[in-house]
């Protein structure tokens, strides 16, 4: 169990942003450069510093869905943008009363495919490793692929050219193909990581922008199973 | 999850439901109407082996057997009791089979977890009473089980047919229905069970069951949901035979449905999709696919490569199972130049000699002969339409290579040869695209 992870069980509460990255980051998981901020100078600071265009995120135990809240602001281009964005999302945690622990600054994204992938617990089969193309693939056409954990590397490729949308990521109108090996690792350290961490209950990656080498998780969310507290 | 309750049902106890010495046929009947009396009578119909008790406290005889008042009153050992008696008395019932060292029941009734609260209040006192007991339950509230090569037949309709498919349903009439199948086309099963609302057996203890099986060579299951995860999964590991799945209840009304009929729980279609897949198991979408993916797993080896020669004498089937092949991987690959120089040598001029090769109408037995053994150096598989009334064609079939056998259109000589083939151990196809279908499920 990673020290994040305890600390969050012990305080009841899941992962939250900068910890699920820095979870990612030590599987080998590519995430935006970031820093958690606590003033609107410090996010002034961190996005020189990082390179714009950047993007603010509210960082907050209470908040499980940000951009429902209006806590995830992109394309922050200078140093007036990120200090209003900051002011914003003090303003809205303070409305929705959720607990801060400051506000993610991190590095824009540059465009790719963007996939999802996850971990669900399905109510027989129990944790099982889930994994999509982005935007109206996966909610409007259902179109995802499932294995139980722990995955082989022929579960992980064969999840990949099963959904229906594959052929997106061999590259189609001119577009170039993704990083179909980096996609298929990714699976494998999701699987990896659930075996290796029981904790975990569920796991959000989305998106995940794949480019033609490599790929990068740009939001990750990640549930703990939580023992009831006595009453 | 009870303690040990990812061990199967020992080998013993279920050969006791479906290769029994004796039998006891609770809540037989002298009324023809009743399953208490078709049961019993199928039991004696199909040639069980050992003895067939009737019990009955009302009746003195039934078929020319003397009925017994109770399973207490029958002076020698019973194996098997079938049970056909009010769910309210099912309970005791088996407790009594129990202390009369009866291994294994199969109860036919209703009215247990199916129809409410009271009927779940029952099928646990069943299940209390058959551990209690030791007694392995199929059932309740199913059609029974049919093993031919018994030969057993506790269930309904009487079928005898021996084969080498294991059919184990959640629904008798869909079980039923594979095994009419099989039985019309000669083919048989190698047993059938119907598991209804599984309260004691289920699918993954007859899984394990029938991968050790003799006469079982495919397992073809049809389920709304599998009982308990774990199980299923360690039972489909072991198992070293092909395993066929029509899993029910993909949309929510279905899994809706699927609730009310068995108390099963559906569970997310893409997850079994995934797990299936993950397991190597043979997912059928519909009924048909369950029978012709069975038949081809069954009864054709596996073929060395997707290199497909398609042969007719219809133009028309031949390009329906060329899309076939073409949507399910198999490579319709162009005829070599060789085998086709050798091929317009001895086929008459109008044969369209390329892939598929169209013998035309008036194509006879010798033609595909001819062509079957042209193309043994250069395909995996021949895939040999007989689209018309072909006298012999049964004859001139063999296994090298895989030669998958699709015929239609050719009426009473159709249905003759079909059954020529099936004695021969070859599977015949009705139509291209089944046939075409069940076969790339040899490949995956």
């Amino acid at each position: 169990m990673t020290i994040a992870i305890g600390k969050a069980i012990q305080e009841g509460r899941n992962l939250v942003e900068p910890e699920a990255y820095e979870l990612l980051e030590a599987y080998g998981v590519s995430v935006p450069r970031h820093r958690v901020v606590n003033s609107a100078e410090q996010a002034e600071v961190a996005s020189a510093e990082l390179g714009y265009p950047v993007v603010a995120k509210i960082v907050s135990p209470d908040v499980l869905h940000k951009t429902e809240l209006g806590g995830v602001l992109l394309n922050l281009n200078d140093a007036a943008a990120v200090r209003a964005a900051y002011r914003q999302i003090v303003e809205r945690s303070r409305q929705a009363r959720a607990a801060l622990r400051g506000v993610l600054i991190s590095r824009m994204a540059p465009p790719g495919i963007e996939v999802i992938a996850g971990l669900t617990q399905d109510a027989q089969f129990g944790p099982v490793v889930m994994f999509g193309l982005g935007g109206i693939f996966v909610e409007v056409y259902r179109d995802v692929s499932f294995r139980l954990i722990p995955l082989t590397e022929l579960d992980a490729a064969a999840m990949i050219r099963e959904i229906k949308a594959s052929p997106v990521l061999q590259g189609v109108r001119g577009g170039r193909p993704a990083d179909l090996k980096a996609l298929a690792d990714l699976l494998l350290t999701v699987s990896r990581m659930a075996v290796e961490n029981p904790e975990i209950a569920e796991m959000d990656l989305n998106p995940i922008i794949v480019y033609e080498e490599g790929l990068s998780v740009v939001d990750a969310r990640v549930l703990l199973h939580h023992k009831t507290a006595p009453a | 999850m009870p303690a040990g309750s990812l061990s199967f049902k020992s080998r013993e106890s279920l050969q006791a439901l479906f290769c029994p010495q004796s039998v006891a046929v609770i809540g037989a009947s002298t009324a023809p109407e009743k399953l208490g009396y078709q049961i019993f009578k199928n039991i004696l119909d199909a040639g069980f082996p050992g003895t067939v008790h009737p019990i009955n406290p009302k009746a003195t005889e039934i078929l020319g057997r003397r009925c017994y008042p109770s399973i207490d009153a029958i002076p020698d050992q019973v194996d098997l009791a079938t049970i056909i008696i009010p769910a309210p008395f099912v309970a005791d019932t088996i407790r009594q089979c129990g202390k009369r060292g009866v291994k294994g029941a199969i109860v036919i009734s209703g009215g247990f977890s199916e129809t409410g609260p009271e009927g779940e209040v029952l099928q646990n006192q069943l299940v209390e009473a058959a551990r209690e007991s030791n007694v392995a339950v199929i059932g309740p509230n199913c059609q029974g089980v049919n093993n031919p090569h018994h030969p057993l037949c506790a269930s309904w309709p009487l079928l005898t047919r021996r084969g080498g498919v294991a059919i184990v349903s959640q629904s008798g009439t869909v079980g039923a229905a594979l095994m009419d199948w099989a039985s019309q086309e000669e083919l048989g099963v190698s047993t059938f069970v119907s598991l209804g609302n599984r309260a004691d057996v289920d699918e993954a203890d007859l899984i394990h069951y029938f991968a050790q099986d003799p006469h079982t060579r495919t397992i073809a299951i049809y389920m709304e949901g599998v009982k308990a995860a774990p199980k299923f999964l360690q039972a489909v590991r072991q198992c070293r035979k092909p395993l066929v799945i029509l899993k029910a209840g993909r949309t929510p009304k279905g899994r809706k449905a699927a609730e009310s009929h068995t108390r099963s729980l559906a569970g997310r279609d893409e997850v079994y999709e995934g797990v299936f897949r993950q397991l190597g198991i043979h997912r059928a979408d519909d009924l048909e696919e369950l029978y012709d993916f069975s038949k081809a797993l069954a009864y054709l080896p596996r073929p060395k490569g997707r290199r497909l020669l398609i042969v007719t004498s219809s133009g028309g089937s031949g390009i329906l199972a060329t899309d076939m092949a073409e949507n399910t991987g198999l490579d319709v690959a162009p005829l070599p130049e060789e085998m086709a120089r050798k091929l317009r040598a001895v086929l008459p001029k109008h044969c369209i000699v390329a892939n598929p090769l169209d013998l035309t109408g008036d194509a006879n037995a010798e033609m595909y002969r001819q062509v079957v053994e042209a193309a043994g150096p250069h395909f995996d598989i021949v895939g040999l339409i007989f689209g018309d009334p072909i006298p012999g064609a049964s004859a001139v079939v063999g296994t090298d290579p895989l030669q998958l056998v699709i015929y239609l259109g050719g009426a009473e000589v159709e249905r003759h040869e079909r059954l020529l083939f099936h004695r021969k151990g070859i599977p015949v196809f009705p139509t291209p695209e089944r046939g075409i279908r069940a076969l790339s499920e040899l490949l995956r």
